[in-house]
């Protein structure tokens, strides 16, 4: 019965072949743009959080198109194969990037992809700043506290790997604040870097809302300062560090990019064909029970100024860490 | 109270039923198929369910994950290959079992167990979520660290012909979960510049050559040999005899199951292969296990579905996924404008009751499910090897790649299939070699956080309660039959 069942299912998926092959089939004339699928190349797995934003995107970015969108999951190697996988298709617009800090990261640690100055950005779709968390019964009451602690004796943050964004928004925060030299605490994920603050094992972390949601709710976590340019609308009592005097702002960002060389036209009627549909209520609405940032819809002039400048930072960083070969 | 029978009165809504029900089936079906995992479907059928509105589409992608678990068990016994990672101890004692004839009994016990199973970890839930989710902070790296070492103690004991040949095949394990970025280096280890390795080996491919297409390559050189299907005794389905023989490895799988399940950082499959050895460790029939032992299908098979009812606890309690599935079911909770943590306890019962209802619904569908179409697919072992076998490789091939669309897992999955092959024809086992691949990854890391969080100072373990016991038992798992030994050669000197 199961092998029957897996023979139907290879028939579907030679179907499914069948169809792929068929789609880049010979357009008559001048056909207008965008003229078959489009593809949307992710780094992320099926399911994971930049994956679930491509498909949000998608929702209603096919109408606006009037062509279907396909995400493609090339998760290996931190985003270098997504990088190539791009690399490997014309630069006609019909492949999009899903570029997160990750790419960035993984472009200067690695010459053999396609570098930051190979790739064209489109639109923001997420922007996420990360708060300064401790919990409930930490001795630092302030970010005052917190920073005069860290001048004493090198803090246990919680983060992603050794190299990855976390990181280098750990070393940014503690250089702006002047402390020393925080230790990182890797983790897998949003949910080991929460669970291990709450219990203790750090003592402090740079986490988005949404991922601590519970705990700042319940008060098992406290927030010290906002990594954000202003105050965010969710804890408006919380200064940014800005504020505060310290110069850093962190957040987790998603958004579109292409290859270069792609025509100038064609970027312009992807950038506006995306900001429009990631404007429409159901983007929205994933936007906000996810509590990201209602403006982290933007164009490619911002969102280019903000990959530019986590590029320059990011390789500082990395050169500082000793993590550049 | 009130919220309770709110919760429950979605047991006799027609569309909420039709839902978990639909989703039963689709579990079943996705679970049963190498490739296409339980979680992945959740995440394809995410989008689907926005417009269904929270308890229908919640409880939809529930069934889904409760039936997958059950359906990754399904090809595991009949052909070897674990439709799901966390059917793989399954398959080491199910696919023997298949292979004695007894296909039926194996399924039977395997929907029977895994609904109890799955049923004990939802009345857990629902007593002691928030009290369970208190757990989860307890445990740190130091914590994992010595779970890890707890469960790998018992790698010498379980598989092939002798305990040193396990240690080797663990030892290998061991080895290649190494491969891959360094989470406290951030450096790629023995990936030699190929993407596919820098994220490491992953559990599908190496478990699915290990034991489907290693078994492929024994069965070609068999060929001559005369099959020996035993046709008589495959339909038969599990009776009473059974399930009292299998009574303790059930309720020692549910509560191991439960436990680790709640865990946020362990899910279904270590579930699955301590319950394995756990079961082995208490059986009264040790002897037969490697060689088709019924109690080794139930232990691991309560253990993985109980393990789905405790990765819902932190998942609901604070908000943090206890698995790769409840990852995407949060988001999908998320999505609909549901914010898991205490709260909803308190603020939203009737959506939480409705949650375990339709899980509870979906445990007993595929009960029904599985015990009456186990004497159907019992039969795939009637189906002749030399078309059996050619489409259980197709399969592989595409179960490799599914998962992430990449033709380096399927070339991993190859090499490990001729890695199986020679296993078996040299007596080794695979079952330690997987412990070592899952368990190991998971001790080294947890170590190395450990003295991050020490700094560096390894005596501080001695300040973690937890992770002491756990060491401590680990430690007398070890020497006693070393003790015992010596007693005996106290008591009786000469």
């Amino acid at each position: 019965m199961s092998f029957i069942t897996s023979r139907r299912s290879l028939a579907r998926l030679g179907l499914g072949a069948g169809a792929l092959l068929a789609a880049p089939r010979l357009t008559r004339a001048q056909a207008a743009f965008p003229e078959r699928m489009i593809e949307v190349v992710t780094h992320a797995g099926v399911g994971g959080g930049t994956d679930i934003t491509a498909r949000m995107m998608m929702v209603q970015a096919a109408g606006e198109f009037k062509q279907e969108l396909v995400v493609v999951n090339r998760t290996a190697g931190s985003g270098a194969q997504a990088l190539q996988y791009l690399a490997s298709k014309p630069a006609d617009g019909h492949t999009i990037i899903l570029v997160t800090q990750t790419h960035l990261l993984t472009q200067i640690r690695n010459r053999n992809v396609p570098q930051f100055a190979d790739l064209v950005p489109l639109v923001r779709a997420t922007d996420d700043p990360q708060l300064v968390l401790v919990r409930r019964d930490s001795p630092f009451r302030t970010a005052a506290d917190l920073v005069a602690a860290g001048k004493q004796r090198s803090l246990r943050f919680g983060g992603t790997h050794v190299g990855g964004v976390d990181h280098i928004a750990i070393f940014s925060f503690g250089r702006a604040a002047g402390l020393q030299q925080p230790t990182l605490v890797p983790f897998r994920g949003g949910g080991e870097i929460v669970i291990n603050l709450v219990g203790g094992n750090t003592d402090s972390a740079l986490v988005n809302p949404a991922e601590a949601e519970s705990q700042l709710r319940s008060g098992e976590l406290r927030p010290l300062l906002a990594l954000s340019e202003k105050r965010l609308p969710g804890f408006p009592d919380l200064p940014t560090a800005k504020e505060s005097g310290i110069d850093c702002v962190a957040s987790t960002v998603r958004g579109f990019c292409v290859l270069k060389g792609t025509p100038e036209d064609r970027v312009a009627r992807l950038e506006q064909g995306l900001v429009r549909a990631m404007s429409g209520p159901i983007f929205k609405t994933y936007l906000e029970n996810t509590g990201q940032s209602p403006d982290s819809v933007v164009g490619r002039a911002e969102w280019g100024a903000q990959l530019q400048a986590f590029h320059e930072s990011g390789r500082e960083a990395l050169q500082a860490l000793g993590l550049l070969r | 109270m009130e919220g309770f029978l709110g919760g429950l009165a979605i047991l006799v809504d027609p569309w909420v039923m039709l839902m978990v029900f639909l989703g039963t089936v689709l579990g079943i079906f996705v679970g049963a198929l190498p490739g296409i995992s339980g979680s992945t479907t959740i995440a394809l059928m995410l989008p689907m369910t926005i417009a269904m509105g929270p308890i229908p589409a919640i409880c939809f992608l529930g069934a889904i994950y409760c039936a997958a678990n059950f359906g990754g068990s399904i090809t595991a016994i009949m052909v070897n290959a674990p439709g799901d990672p966390s059917a793989s101890a399954t398959a080491l004692e199910g696919y023997k079992m298949a292979e004695k004839g007894q296909a039926g009994l194996a399924l039977g016990m395997s929907a029977v167990s895994s609904a109890i199973g799955g049923i004990f970890s939802i009345f857990v839930l629902i007593i002691a979520a928030p009290l369970l989710a208190r757990a989860a902070y307890s445990f740190g790296p130091p914590e994992y660290f010595a779970l890890a070492v707890f469960g790998l103690s018992m790698c010498a004991a379980i598989g092939g012909d002798s305990a040193v040949k396990n240690l080797i095949a663990a030892a290998l394990g061991v080895l290649l979960a190494t491969i891959g970025m360094d989470l406290t280096t951030g450096t790629e280890r023995f990936a030699f510049g190929i993407d596919e390795l820098a994220d490491g080996i992953k559990f599908v491919p190496v478990l699915i050559g290990l034991f489907a297409v290693g078994e492929m390559l024994d069965q070609v050189v068999r060929r001559a040999e005369k099959a020996k299907i035993i046709a008589m005794d495959a339909a038969r389905v599990p009776g009473m005899a059974e399930f009292r023989k299998c009574n303790r490895s059930i309720w020692l799988g549910s509560v191991i199951g439960t436990f680790i399940g709640a865990l946020p950082a362990l899910g279904a499959t270590t579930a699955a292969l301590i319950g394995y050895n756990e079961t082995r460790r208490w059986s009264k029939h040790k002897e037969e296990f490697g060689k088709g032992s019924i109690e080794g299908v139930a232990g691991p098979e309560a253990a993985n579905n109980a393990a789905v009812g405790g990765s819902m606890v932190p998942t609901l309690a604070l908000g943090i996924p206890g698995s790769a599935t409840t990852a995407i079911i949060l988001a999908g909770l998320i999505v609909q404008g549901v914010r898991p943590g205490p709260h909803l306890f308190t603020e939203q019962p009737t959506l939480l009751y409705a949650v375990f209802a339709s899980m509870l619904a979906a445990n007993l569908f595929y009960l029904g499910l599985g015990l009456y179409m186990a004497k159907f697919f019992a039969r795939i072992s009637l189906v002749p090897p030399a078309i059996l076998w050619p489409s259980v490789f197709v399969l592989s091939i595409i179960g490799a790649y599914g998962p992430d669309q990449s033709m380096g897992d399927v070339v991993i999955m190859l090499i490990a299939g001729v890695v199986g092959f020679l296993f078996r024809r040299t007596g080794f086992s695979p079952a330690p070699l997987i412990m070592g691949l899952v368990l190991g990854g998971k001790m080294e890391e947890t170590l190395k956080q450990s003295l991050i969080i020490f700094g560096d100072d390894v005596s501080l373990f001695a300040t973690r309660p937890i992770a002491m016991t756990l060491l401590a038992i680990t430690a007398v798992g070890l020497l006693w039959p070393l003790f015992s030994r010596l007693w005996r050669l106290r008591v009786a000197p000469r």
